[in-house]
């Protein structure tokens, strides 16, 4: 049906942490937990550089749930609560979860936490409640940097979508909510070679990352 | 990652169950053995028991258990399976015992417990098994609790054939103590040293910083991976996975052999079990505390 993931332009993210507390407030996510957390990755001398400030370089990390290709959560999961959804993203159904956990260890990024309210696990839905509804995934729509895009992976990375007015960049808010961007035409230009992945053992995350050259990317 | 006790319980009783039957399935198969049939069959079904009761208490919707299991392969389905495959066989055994004319359970009943109190173990070992977890994601693992099994088995079985003063089994039980003892022992070093070796498994940034952990430091892999041969936790694992839970058990079971008094072997297998129940428990605490996940700084 669909095949959807997030795209990330680490070139435009400020590490604002606008999506880690986007996500939390629209999800609910207990004081603690995460389901996105925004990293600092660096700073690192740039290669060829003097080895001090300013030969320096750095990106921030938005890391969540990847919406593998082959979830290693799905795998042992025993109760098959930890699913892939048609919209081929990767679900939690609370009523069948028994709170094992093995999910949690099974995990290579680490970003499912136990609801110790609920005693289920959860973690990133891609806001699932939002985007069958044709909305965006929160982070993606509350991105201060215009630096996530979402979309289906079945029609291209380049058409992948976030909140813009494609004409009048410096509209009012209500607006700019209103109109949406394809990511080709909004951000600055990438290859193919700029787009990376989570370090994948195996479980093939979906989730995307830009990060030109210039920048080595190391995660 | 934080010690799960009640799977560290699972995984030990689970080990002292399989290889308590496994070790009367071989004295079956010998045709040794008669007294301790009872007795061993109890000791098993007590520790499938309390192993059953110690995951329970790990899962947070337990009542929710026969919701589930639809995920057939799954590793904790498996287990599940195994534990009821047990289950069958120990009554299995105890029927075909209670019906024979001599009392002995059938040859085959033997191998069949050989068979499903080791495989059971393999089992558990392999559903641990992930690759978001390099320091579990090793045959190592499994191979470690289908030894750890017989190593527990063998102390077990020389306690309760001293106890009920079974001759014919005392000398068996010991030596297969030993024997796993020392099995178990190179297998602890070729698995410590796999571990130590693994720092090149992990994504490695060098620097990170996570604003939501500002005073938490970045997780040194190398140091975590590397503390089990020479590290923090090389005391723990050299005194008291190696030298209290193998070497002291396995001394004990030569003095036993030597001896060949039953009572010694009830006092020196009790000794001895007590010691390698030490060392099983400080290596699964160790196998947590060195779990680091492949992208280990969220």
């Amino acid at each position: 049906m669909a095949n959807y993931a997030i795209v990330t332009d680490l070139n435009r993210c400020t590490g604002c942490l606008a999506c880690t507390v986007a996500c939390k407030a629209i999800n609910g996510v207990d004081v603690g937990n995460f389901w996105i957390k925004t990293l600092r990755i660096g700073p690192h001398p740039t290669e060829g550089g003097s080895g001090h400030f300013p030969d320096v370089e750095m990106y921030f990390l938005p890391v969540q749930c990847q919406h593998c290709e082959n979830p290693e959560c799905v795998r042992v999961c025993p109760t098959e609560a930890s699913h892939i959804a048609e919209d081929g993203t990767i679900q939690v159904d609370k009523e069948k979860c028994i709170g094992c956990q093995f999910c949690a260890m099974a995990c290579p990024y680490g970003v499912r936490y136990l609801n110790e309210t609920e005693k289920v696990v959860e973690k990133c839905t891609l806001c699932e409640q939002r985007i069958s509804q044709g909305e965006l995934p929160q982070c993606v729509a509350q991105c201060g940097a215009r630096a996530r895009f979402f979309g289906d992976l079945d029609q291209g990375v380049d058409n992948f979508e976030g909140p813009a007015h494609p004409d009048s960049p410096g509209c009012q808010y209500d607006e700019m909510t209103k109109t949406r961007v394809k990511m080709k035409d909004y951000i600055e230009a990438y290859t193919n070679d700029d787009i990376h992945h989570l370090t994948d053992t195996g479980n093939a995350p979906k989730l995307m990352y830009i990060l030109r050259e210039g920048r080595k990317w190391r995660a | 990652m934080e010690l799960q006790w009640p799977l560290i319980l699972f995984t030990f009783f689970l080990c002292v169950a399989g290889g308590t039957l496994a070790l009367q399935g071989l004295l079956t198969v010998l045709g040794r053995g008669k007294q301790m049939q009872l007795p061993s069959l109890i000791v098993a079904a007590a520790a499938l028991v309390v192993g059953g009761i110690s995951v329970f208490l790990h899962l947070e919707h337990w009542e929710r258990i026969f919701n589930g299991f639809g995920h057939i392969t799954s590793g904790i389905t498996l287990e599940f399976i195994g534990c009821i495959v047990f289950a069958v066989v120990l009554v299995l055994y105890f029927f075909l015992m209670r019906r024979s004319e001599e009392g002995v359970a059938p040859k085959w009943v033997g191998v069949v417990a050989i068979i499903v109190g080791l495989a059971l173990c393999a089992v558990t070992g392999d559903s641990y098994l992930m690759s978001a977890l390099p320091v579990w994601d090793t045959v190592m693992l499994p191979v470690y609790y289908v030894v750890n099994a017989c190593f527990l088995g063998g102390l077990v079985a020389m306690v309760v054939a001293g106890a009920v003063k079974c001759d014919d089994a005392l000398g068996l039980t010991a030596k297969v103590a030993l024997v796993a003892g020392l099995v178990q022992l190179v297998v602890l070093v070729i698995y410590a040293v796999l571990i130590n070796n693994m720092g090149g498994m992990f994504t490695e940034v060098t620097y990170y910083f996570d604003p939501t952990l500002p005073d938490v430091g970045m997780i040194d892999t190398d140091s975590v991976v590397g503390s089990i041969l020479t590290g923090s936790n090389a005391l723990a694992y050299w005194g008291g996975v190696q030298l209290v839970g193998v070497v002291v058990p396995v001394v004990l079971a030569f003095l036993a052999m030597r001896g060949a008094a039953a009572s010694k072997f009830v006092s020196f297998g009790a000794l001895g079990l007590a010691c390698a129940v030490v060392g099983s428990f400080i290596w699964r605490a160790l196998l947590y505390m060195v779990a680091v996940h492949a992208l280990p700084f969220f």
